[in-house]
């Protein structure tokens, strides 16, 4: 409660709370917003207004104007909005859940085990980020291309269940793969910071009195772990969901860019600046085609980083009285 | 201290080898025909071409052993010579730089270690300077200017930036153009008449006494450099801030005032270096990401160093290219951090006791 007080009294957090808000808004109504035309097969594929490659400036039919190929950028910028917030919170809860696994289990057993899952890491740790994410995704791409079912696509069933609410017994739509690839790169290469606070967190409250009594009361090791020790260990790792939240979104943003992360012509900010890349000398003409979507997304990681800043501040009590407000 | 950088160096290949598998792995998860498409151009005129490739590289054997044949080289059929082989100091041949991965390296290397040389001083300099106005000005106006600044940084992708510098500093005004030299430029570069020492164009230039070769590569410069400059600024300003405001709290800094030492020699000689310790890591790390290229900034601004080249690799799926530059990477990722941490024990006598 005493943390949901600051958060709306603080006027840092403040702004960043009603930034979401407004992008909550936004998402829940897009469809009013920016209704998709009648017959639209999937209302997350921007509409076009012809197919001439040269943009069009703001104004008349299109308030935002269009990007190379005529998508129009207000649909996009609504939309995407959908797309940044899935994309954010689905990779926040499964880079956690991966990295509490990881190292609540490496604390709690110690001994060989703790060696090896921290040499993983560490390996994981060796292989720079922005690599990693691009090798995973374009594989996976590939893989997923060739629609063969077998235990990666029963994976990305999973993850298509919780991101977009796809029902598991049918066939995975290729729209939404693509994107679950990026997701999956992502999230194979992002949990490590969780593993190793966790683990070390773990390993400060383990030696504890009442792990103890725990133990001596005939708990069992999932017992203990799941109530005794995460509990106590896991408010950092709220402070880091909250602060990389903005993070995945800007890293699942950069693959869009590069062409990986959504398919040409989905609503996903990233992949509309993407066309940008081809108007580099012309930008002065066509600003909108990056300013709009960039904005969206500026904004939408700076609300997340605002609310991580002083959740942060708030939870983390060697940090408290660091702050102040901004 | 000395037993640490031992046990750390000797783990140090364990890890290396380790991130070889881990992209092996991915990788394998590709069919052979899928990864012999790399190496076809058009649609195959001849019938079985395509089995002619996998035959060639080696695509349809287990997995271990092309991991083998990558690390000690494989026994050439004709000649009898063993040719390749990682431990042999070849990292193979990279379809996607048309030579060896070498040559490659060393072709980009140069291009990328400029960019980092060029912003390396400006971003740390000013990064931490910013840093410490902001925590000696504790909550007053310049520091909530400063923590917007470095917030919204933070906050930028690093494509939106170059993009919005590039619509304005070249397609605007066209004061600063993308790539690394202009046509003229690389034309004198290439000539014999000019000595490429080092490979890095602007210090060449000058040992040519060629300034107008300098202005130009400068000029090339000055938009990716800023780009790194402002996006690690908000992050190097965050890091000393904190690290700062802890410092400045302590005991021995009303010692240093009590003695009569000018406030300037207080902040900067013992707030400063007291707080070094987060801001060496944070400094480190980033340096470490510049050396191993800058993926989307180089992207953006056309810029032919390694982080180009690596996401040009990835996106086709060249194996043995993205292998040959995580290799390095990732060595040069781990190195970086051992330094950084035997930095440590130079700044702060305490944890070199330890």
């Amino acid at each position: 409660m005493k943390v949901i007080k600051k958060l709306l009294t603080n006027p840092t957090s403040l702004t960043g709370i009603l930034l979401l808000f407004a992008f909550t808004v936004i998402a829940i109504g897009a469809p009013w917003i920016a209704p998709p035309p009648e017959n639209a097969r999937d209302p997350y594929m921007i509409p076009r207004d012809g197919f001439s490659t040269t943009p069009e400036l703001p104004g008349g039919e299109h308030p935002l104007g269009t990007t190379e190929g005529q998508y129009d950028i207000l649909y996009g910028v609504v939309w995407g909005t959908r797309t940044a917030f899935r994309i954010g919170v689905v990779i926040t809860i499964f880079t956690a859940i991966t990295g509490l696994t990881i190292g609540s289990i490496a604390a709690y057993y110690g001994g060989w085990l703790d060696e090896a899952l921290m040499r993983v890491t560490e390996i994981f740790q060796a292989f720079p980020f922005l690599l990693a994410a691009i090798t995973l995704s374009s594989v996976l791409q590939t893989i997923y291309g060739r629609g063969e079912a077998g235990a990666l696509m029963f994976l990305a069933k999973g993850l298509a269940l919780i991101t977009f609410g796809s029902n598991p017994m049918k066939e995975v739509d290729p729209i939404q793969l693509q994107i679950l690839t990026g997701m999956l790169a992502i999230i194979t290469f992002g949990w490590m910071t969780y593993a190793r606070v966790i683990r070390g967190n773990i390993l400060a409250v383990r030696e504890h009195e009442y792990a103890l009594a725990a133990r001596t009361i005939g708990a069992s090791d999932m017992r203990i772990l799941l109530r005794h020790l995460l509990p106590n260990a896991i408010y950092p790792v709220l402070v880091i969901a909250s602060m990389n939240t903005g993070s995945y979104v800007l890293a699942f943003a950069a693959l869009s860019f590069l062409g990986l992360g959504a398919q040409r012509g989905y609503a996903d900010w990233g992949q509309m600046i993407n066309f940008a890349r081809n108007w580099i000398p012309s930008l002065a003409d066509y600003w909108h085609i990056v300013a709009y979507p960039g904005a969206a997304i500026v904004l939408f990681v700076l609300a997340w980083n605002l609310v991580g800043d002083v959740l942060r501040d708030t939870l983390d009590p060697r940090m408290r009285g660091k702050g102040g407000g901004l | 201290m000395t037993t640490y950088i031992a046990r750390r160096l000797l783990i140090l290949p364990v890890i290396v080898l380790g991130v070889t598998m881990l992209v092996f792995a991915m990788l394998s998860l590709l069919t052979p025909y899928e990864r012999a498409s790399l190496y076809v151009q058009d649609i195959p005129k001849r019938q079985g071409a395509i089995e002619g490739i996998i035959e060639k590289y080696g695509l349809n054997d287990p997995i271990y052993v092309q991991y083998w044949k990558w690390m000690v080289g494989q026994r050439d059929e004709d000649t009898g010579e063993i040719v390749g082989g990682v431990l042999r100091g070849n990292l193979g041949w990279s379809q996607t730089g048309k030579s060896s991965v070498m040559v490659v390296i060393g072709r980009r290397l140069p291009a990328t270690a400029e960019l980092a040389l060029w912003a390396a001083v400006p971003m740390i300099g000013i990064g931490i300077a910013l840093g410490v106005v902001s925590a000696v000005h504790h909550n007053k106006l310049t520091d909530q200017i400063l923590r917007v600044f470095s917030i919204v940084g933070w906050s930028i992708p690093t494509f939106v930036f170059g993009l919005g510098v590039l619509m304005f500093l070249y397609a605007r005004l066209g004061w600063f153009p993308p790539g690394r030299l202009s046509d003229w430029a690389a034309q004198i570069v290439q000539a014999d008449a000019f000595t490429q020492y080092t490979h890095l164009n602007t210090v060449d230039a000058l040992l040519n006494l060629r300034f107008d070769v300098f202005w130009d590569a400068l000029k090339h410069l000055i938009l990716p450099v800023t780009t790194l400059a402002y996006l690690n600024w908000a992050y190097l300003l965050r890091v000393t801030r904190s690290s700062m405001l802890d410092t400045l709290r302590q005991e021995y800094m009303t010692t240093a005032r009590a003695k009569g030492l000018t406030e300037a020699m207080v902040i900067w000689k013992h707030g400063l270096v007291n707080a070094l310790i987060p801001i060496i890591t944070i400094g480190g790390l980033i340096l470490i990401g510049l050396l191993n290229g800058v993926v989307i900034t180089e992207t953006i601004f056309n810029y032919p160093g390694m982080g180009s080249f690596l996401a040009q690799a990835a996106l086709s799926l060249d194996v043995v290219s993205v292998l040959g530059i995580t290799l390095f990477s990732s060595t040069v990722l781990v190195m970086g951090n051992l330094l950084v941490d035997v930095l440590y024990g130079f700044v702060d006598p305490r944890i070199r006791l330890r």
